[in-house]
């Protein structure tokens, strides 16, 4: 008896992501026909992309200062405060800023293009749309999810410059460590293809198209009620955020 | 049209942005940001030891950067690795006996190649080499040093191989130094037991500028302090003959065990004294 919703959770996730992935060939084959588009595509851009500049940098700024205090307080152990430019960088590179960015762009822009297509899809403007021969796949879902696919890389670069401006606010300017410490000992070790080109290019771009193909599918596929919209907002941010930090697991594990 | 304008202008900001970041963070916080792009000239340094140096790693005069390390291979021939130094050109005026040092920064930091000038009024051209070097210091020869071993002579001049023979070595292990009056000579090369005569045969590779070695020479196991490590003595002899590769040293001291003495000092005299033992303890044990 336990045992039967158990499988039933199970072969519904699984059917959940092959559908996902249909969806993704369905949307990446529209591609083409979407390039008359391109303005709308623009347009989103603007949308989840500069307008999730003022979340993004503030987090930014935030997690390096945070992460600036808490490695002065471990390396002071070892008097190694010195490190503390370095370590603030890589941990960014190679994981706070692709895997924050992703998290805070699912919240930010992920629920909205889900609730947003949800909503045409409840208030049957999808359905109106093929009436007027111009096809929602080209139209609405294929422009969000290239912006998604575009911004991503985009705001994780913006978190990042954000993230060592917050450690080197901290560490630098408040608790005192030397400036020219501070950076030669990053220049020193960060390395720009295994850090930075692997970090915030390839983990962000991975993100991106995993947290995009999720919202725009969500919304895609929303039962067309106000309820539904509900859930599938919600499933949009439960399902990005596991997969997000699965795959940066995945990708950890790979690109090391 | 104002609106679609509005938002098309914030959207190539939002990129310019995005983009002006990467670019900042991929060269001014990553190694990119240490690579001269001014011309540079090359200078070669033979180490025994190079640790844990990595290529790009800075090269610095008196603490001021003036370089990096482009490459680093192994000698092929030798036990050496030749390391490549890219000198900036405005750096031009390097004594050619100057000699090369890797230092670790820090406790737990890089490691880098300090050259310190020499007195010589030739430059090192490009091209050229430094033939003055010391190798990167391992925690375990400093800790070594530390417990009285003392370092082990490189021996990038060559070596000549000596054999003595122990009825007991002792925990001696390859790699021990093996020192006359004090100072190191050279080290163990091998340790093991001979089958046959059920000793423990020992080769001493000692480096060829101390070849005049009397050949009635004593070889003696010591120990450095009562726990360090344990290396060869050897005390010299008086015989005009020298000692040449591939001798046998055959006036030797076996190590003294902690339990040997101790029985010693308990029931006067411990039982089946070693026949090439001397009865008195070696000079520094009690």
């Amino acid at each position: 008896m336990s045992a039967q919703p158990q499988r039933n959770v199970i072969t519904h996730a699984l059917a959940q992501i092959g559908e996902a992935g249909l969806f993704l060939l369905t949307l990446l084959a529209a591609v083409p026909r979407s390039m008359k588009h391109a303005r709308e595509t623009v347009r989103q851009l603007w949308f989840v992309g500069a307008m999730s500049l003022t979340i993004i940098m503030v987090c930014g700024l935030f997690v390096g200062m945070v992460l600036g205090l808490q490695l002065y307080y471990v390396l002071s152990i070892f008097g190694g405060t010195a490190a503390s430019g370095t370590v603030v960088a890589i941990a960014i590179y190679r994981e706070l800023g692709p895997v924050v960015t992703a998290l805070l762009f699912a919240g930010r822009a992920g629920t909205s293009i889900t609730a947003e297509i949800g909503l045409m899809r409840a208030t049957d403007q999808l359905a109106a749309m093929e009436m007027m021969a111009v096809d929602p796949i080209a139209y609405v879902a294929v422009p969000r999810y290239l912006a998604g696919l575009i911004a991503m890389p985009l705001l994780c670069a913006v978190f990042c410059a954000l993230g060592i401006f917050g450690g080197h606010l901290v560490g630098v300017s408040w608790l005192g460590i030397d400036n020219g410490t501070f950076w030669s000992n990053m220049t020193a070790t960060v390395d720009v293809w295994k850090d930075v080109v692997n970090g915030i290019l390839v983990k962000s771009l991975a993100f991106g198209a995993v947290v995009s193909l999720i919202a725009v599918y969500q919304g895609y596929t929303t039962p067309p009620t106000s309820e539904g919209v509900a859930y599938a907002t919600t499933r949009t941010v439960v399902a990005s955020s596991i997969a997000i930090l699965a795959l940066d697991f995945v990708l950890t594990a790979f690109l090391m | 049209m104002s609106q679609r304008k509005s938002y098309a202008v914030g959207t190539g900001l939002f990129i310019v942005l995005g983009f002006a970041a990467l670019a900042y963070l991929a060269t001014q916080t990553t190694s990119v940001a240490n690579t001269h792009q001014g011309a540079s000239y090359t200078v070669e340094a033979h180490f025994a030891n190079i640790g844990q140096l990595k290529e790009r790693a800075p090269v610095k005069i008196a603490g001021v950067r003036v370089g990096q390390v482009r490459s680093i291979v192994l000698d092929p021939k030798s036990e050496v690795a030749d390391v490549t130094l890219a000198i900036d050109d405005s750096y031009n005026h390097i004594p050619d006996d100057s000699v090369a040092t890797i230092f670790t920064s820090g406790l737990l930091g890089d490691q880098y190649v300090g050259i310190q000038y020499g007195s010589s009024k030739k430059d090192v051209a490009d091209g050229g080499t430094l033939a003055l070097t010391k190798p990167a210091q391992q925690l375990e020869e400093m800790l070594g040093r530390f417990f009285g071993a003392g370092g082990v002579a490189d021996n990038l001049g060559g070596s000549y191989v000596l054999k003595a023979r122990f009825s007991n070595v002792g925990s001696l292990s390859a790699g021990a130094p093996v020192k006359m009056a004090g100072v190191p000579i050279g080290s163990v090369m091998a340790v093991h037991a001979d089958p046959v005569k059920l000793d423990a045969e020992v080769l001493l590779a000692i480096d060829k500028k101390y070849d005049q070695i009397p050949d009635d020479s004593a070889a003696a196991v010591f120990t450095s302090g009562l726990i360090g490590t344990q290396y060869v003595a050897i005390q010299p002899g008086g015989s005009p003959e020298m000692l040449k590769n591939g001798d046998e040293m055959v006036l030797t001291q076996s190590a003294m065990q902690l339990e040997d003495l101790i029985g010693k000092f308990l029931v006067n005299g411990s039982p089946a004294e070693k026949k090439d033992t001397p009865t008195d303890s070696p000079a520094g044990k009690r």
